[in-house]
C-alpha cells in the first residue's frame, strides 16, 4: 500500500513538472538565436534574416556570398519566429551584427531602447544611402533625427488581376469608385467572384481594404492619427469607412475566411475570381507562366478632397548595438545598400520589389514594376501598412475587429466599440 | 506501476543506506539541471506575472493588476471557456474512444495488429503536421465538404475552421483523432494485466458482458485510469500546436485556448507580464485538477 502512495506522489511531482514546463513555453528563447557564435575572429559577421520565400532567399544568399570584406554567416529564420525572437537577438551579449526588419515605428521602438547602432554615417557625404529620398530618410530616423535603419527595397499595394481574364470577360480596369462597383456587379452577373482575400491564418489581410478605404475616405493624415491613437475606432469617420467596406462584402469570395493569403490567389489563377487587393508579394503566388499576365490598378478615388495615397511597406536592415563587430556591420550594410547589390537582389529574387536607391537602373525591370514605380512617384502620400504604421499589438485588435465585422456586418457598431476598447488597452500599456 | 510486495520501514531505510554514493550523484545532477532550467524559470514567470513588461525595457511592478485585467478581458474569458470545453471534450472523447477501441481490439481476431497500428499511427506524426493535414481535410473544397456534397448533404457543408459555431469542435476532433490511439495503447496494456480467470468465474456465475466489464475489469484498471487521467488533463491544458497550426485562435479569437492566447500576448503583442499571468492561471488549473483528483482517489482507497 505504502508503495502505491509514493507512486502517486511521484505522479504529482511529475504533474507539477509538466505544468511548469508549460509555463516554460513562455520563457523559451532565452537562448541567443545567433548561430555562428564564432566570436573569436574579429572579422565574423552574422546576418540574421527573416526571408522565407525561395527566390528572394537564394538571391540574398548569392549576394552575401559575394561580400568582399569577410565571411558572413547567414541565418534565415521563419518570420513568426523571427518576430518573437527579435528582442532576444538584440539584447543578447553576442548579438548578430546585422538583422533584417521593417522601417518606421517598429525600428524606432527598438532604437528608443538603445538597441540599434547609429548608421548615420551611411546617410552622409558619399555614403550609399545619401541619395535616398527624404521620405525614406524620415522613415529610417529615430526620434532624435539620427538614422538607425537601412532600407533596401520596398513594394506597393494594389488591386491585382489577370489581363487575359479581364479580356475574356470583356471588362476593363476601373478609373472611378462607381466604375469599380459597376465592374463588381458585372462580374457577379457573369458568375465570377469579383474579389478574393485570405483571412484564415493571415487575418491581417483584412486590414488592406481597411487601410485603403480609410486613405480614400478620410485621407492619409487622418489614417496616421487614427493608428497613433488620436482618434477613436468608433468615430463617425471610421463608421463611414466601414459602411464602404460593407458595400464590398457581397463581392468577396465566400471562402475568404478559410483561405490563407496564398490560397486566395488560386481562384484568381484559375479565372474563378477576378481581383485581389494585395502587396506585390502576391505575384509570387501565381504559377510562373502567368506572372507576365498580371496587372494592377490603384484603388479608385472615393473622396476627391483628400490627397492621393498608396501603401508602400519598406524592408531593409538594421545593426545591433550589442554586437562585437560594429565596423563589419556598417561594411555589410553599405554593401547591401549599394546600387549594384539592390539591382542584383531585385533581379534574382523575381519578386516585384522596388529599389530604394535612385541610381538603380530600372529600365530592365518588368512593365509591372515600372508601373509600380510610376504609381509611387505620382502619389501625394505614402503609408506603409497597418502594423508598420502602428504596432503588432494594435494589428491584433484590427484582425479581431475586421474579421468579426466581415463575418457579421450587422453588428458593426458593437464591433467598433469593442475595437476601440481593445485599442485603448494597447495604447495604455 | 507494477505493485511490489510492501516492505517494512526498517528494511526500506536499510535499502536507502545501501544505495551507492555514485547513484546519488547521478540523481543529483539531473535534479540540479532541472532546478536551473525548469523550476527557476517557472518561478520567474510567477514574479513576471506581477509586472508589466514588453520584453525590451525594465519590468514595471504592477501588483495584481494583470489578474484584474484578465478578469475583465473578453478574449481571456473566451479562452477559459474554450479550455473547459477542451478539457471535457478532448478528455472525454479520447478516453471513451480509447477505452472502447482497446476493449474491442483486445480480443484475438484477423488483422487486429494492423488495426491497432493504424489507430496508433497518427500519434507518431507531430501535432503540427496533423494540424496541416486536417486543414486540408476541412478546406472549403476539401474532402469533407466534397464527401458531404456527394452524399447530397450540401446543407451540412461548412467553412469548418472559419465558422465560429463549429471551428473549436473541428479542431477538437482532429486532436482526439490523434490522442485516441495513445489512450488505446495505455488501456490495452492495462487490459493485458487483468486476470482473465476472474472474468470467466463471473461469467460462470451468470454475469452478463456489461456487468463483467464494469464490475470485474474496470476495478482492475484503476492504476491505468490514474495515468490516463493525469495524461489527459495535462495534455488538454497544454494543447497549443494543433490549434496554432489549424486556426491560430481565429476566427476572431473564437478558438483561442489559454495557451494560444498566452503565446499571442507574449510573442505577437509583446506583453510578457500579462502572458505570464495567463501562464500562472494555466498552472493553477493543472495543479488544481490533479490535486483534487488525487485527493479523491486517495480517499476512496482508504
Amino acid at each position: 500500500m505504502s508503495k502505491r502512495t509514493i507512486t502517486r506522489r511521484e505522479l504529482l511531482a511529475g504533474g507539477m513538472t509538466l505544468g511548469a514546463a508549460s509555463l516554460l513555453a513562455a520563457c523559451v528563447g532565452t537562448t541567443p538565436g545567433g548561430g555562428g557564435g564564432g566570436g573569436a575572429s574579429t572579422g565574423a559577421i552574422t546576418l540574421q534574416n527573416s526571408i522565407q520565400d525561395a527566390d528572394p532567399k537564394a538571391a540574398l544568399e548569392a549576394l552575401v556570398k559575394a561580400f568582399p570584406d569577410g565571411e558572413v554567416t547567414l541565418n534565415s529564420v521563419a518570420t513568426e519566429q523571427f518576430r518573437a525572437q527579435l528582442t532576444n537577438y538584440l539584447r543578447s551579449g553576442d548579438s548578430p551584427e546585422v538583422l533584417s526588419w521593417y522601417a518606421g515605428s517598429v525600428a524606432r521602438s527598438y532604437a528608443e531602447e538603445g538597441l540599434l547602432l547609429d548608421v548615420s554615417s551611411l546617410w552622409q557625404g558619399d555614403g550609399p544611402c545619401a541619395g535616398y529620398s527624404d521620405a525614406l530618410r524620415a522613415l529610417s530616423s529615430d526620434a532624435s533625427g539620427k538614422q538607425i535603419f537601412v532600407p533596401t527595397s520596398y513594394y506597393w499595394w494594389g488591386v491585382f488581376y489577370k489581363k487575359s481574364a479581364f479580356e475574356k470577360w470583356g471588362v476593363e480596369a476601373p478609373t472611378s469608385w462607381d466604375e469599380f462597383h459597376a465592374l463588381c456587379e458585372n462580374l457577379s452577373g457573369q458568375g465570377i467572384v469579383p474579389l478574393t482575400n485570405g483571412l484564415s491564418s493571415t487575418p491581417w489581410m483584412a486590414s488592406g481594404w481597411f487601410d485603403y478605404l480609410n486613405l480614400r475616405v478620410n485621407g492619409a493624415q487622418y489614417h496616421r492619427e487614427l493608428l497613433a491613437g488620436e482618434h477613436a475606432f468608433n468615430d463617425p469617420e471610421v463608421v463611414a469607412v466601414m459602411e464602404e467596406y460593407k458595400r464590398l462584402i457581397p463581392y468577396f469570395d465566400k471562402n475568404a475566411a478559410s483561405y490563407t493569403a496564398q490560397d486566395a490567389a488560386t481562384p484568381v489563377a484559375q479565372d474563378k475570381s477576378a481581383m485581389y487587393l494585395s502587396g506585390t508579394f502576391v505575384t509570387t503566388y501565381f504559377p510562373e507562366d502567368q506572372r507576365d499576365d498580371i496587372d494592377f490598378f490603384s484603388v479608385p478615388v472615393i473622396n476627391d478632397s483628400v490627397p492621393t495615397a498608396e501603401e508602400a511597406p519598406t524592408d531593409g536592415f538594421f545593426a545591433s548595438a550589442n554586437s562585437d563587430n560594429h565596423e563589419g556591420a556598417l561594411d555589410l550594410l553599405a554593401y547591401l545598400a549599394s546600387t549594384t547589390s539592390q539591382q542584383q537582389f531585385i533581379e534574382q529574387s523575381k519578386s516585384a520589389n522596388l529599389p530604394t536607391s535612385p541610381d538603380v537602373d530600372t529600365s530592365s525591370f518588368s512593365p509591372l514594376v515600372q508601373k509600380g514605380i510610376e504609381l509611387l512617384n505620382t502619389t501625394e502620400e505614402i503609408t506603409q501598412f497597418f502594423n508598420r504604421d502602428s504596432s503588432d499589438a494594435l494589428q491584433a485588435t484590427a484582425d479581431t475587429a475586421l474579421t468579426k465585422f466581415l463575418a457579421d456586418p450587422g453588428s458593426m457598431k458593437k464591433t467598433l466599440d469593442e475595437w476601440q476598447k481593445a485599442a485603448e488597452g494597447v495604447f495604455a500599456s | 506501476m507494477s505493485a511490489q510486495p510492501s516492505t517494512t520501514p526498517t528494511r526500506r531505510r536499510n535499502r536507502f543506506a545501501r544505495v551507492p554514493l555514485l547513484v546519488w550523484v547521478f540523481l543529483l545532477v539531473p535534479f540540479v539541471v532541472e532546478l536551473f532550467w525548469v523550476f527557476w524559470p517557472a518561478a520567474n514567470s510567477f514574479s513576471l506575472a506581477l509586472t508589466r513588461w514588453d520584453g525590451i525595457g525594465l519590468a514595471e511592478p504592477v501588483g495584481l493588476q494583470n489578474f484584474r485585467d484578465l478578469a475583465a478581458d473578453p478574449i481571456f474569458l473566451t479562452a477559459l471557456r474554450n479550455n473547459v470545453i477542451w478539457v471535457l471534450g478532448f478528455g472525454g472523447l479520447s478516453v471513451v474512444g480509447g477505452l472502447v477501441l482497446a476493449v474491442t481490439l483486445n480480443k484475438p481476431g484477423p488483422l487486429v495488429g494492423l488495426y491497432r497500428s493504424a489507430i496508433y499511427l497518427p500519434m507518431v506524426v507531430s501535432l503540427a503536421v496533423s494540424g496541416l493535414f486536417w486543414r486540408v481535410m476541412y478546406a472549403p473544397e476539401g474532402p469533407i465538404n466534397g464527401t458531404l456534397g456527394l452524399l447530397g448533404l450540401e446543407s451540412l457543408e461548412r467553412q469548418w475552421l472559419a465558422d465560429p459555431a463549429v471551428a473549436l469542435w473541428a479542431v477538437l476532433i482532429a486532436a482526439v483523432w490523434r490522442q485516441v490511439g495513445y489512450i488505446m495503447v495505455l488501456y490495452l496494456a492495462g487490459l493485458k494485466g487483468t486476470d482473465g480467470t476472474l472474468e470467466e468465474a463471473a461469467a460462470v456465475d451468470g454475469a452478463n458482458a456489461w456487468q463483467r466489464f464494469w464490475r470485474i475489469v474496470m476495478p482492475q484498471l484503476r492504476g491505468v485510469n490514474t495515468v490516463v487521467f493525469a495524461v489527459t488533463v495535462i495534455d488538454s491544458l497544454r494543447t497549443f500546436d494543433i490549434v496554432w497550426a489549424m486556426t491560430r485562435g481565429g476566427p476572431y479569437n473564437e478558438t483561442q485556448l489559454l495557451s494560444t492566447y498566452m503565446f499571442q500576448q507574449a510573442f505577437t503583442t509583446g506583453n510578457l507580464g500579462y502572458a505570464s499571468a495567463i501562464a500562472v492561471v494555466i498552472f493553477a488549473l493543472a495543479i488544481g485538477f490533479i490535486i483534487t483528483y488525487l485527493a479523491r482517489q486517495a480517499r476512496t482507497e482508504d
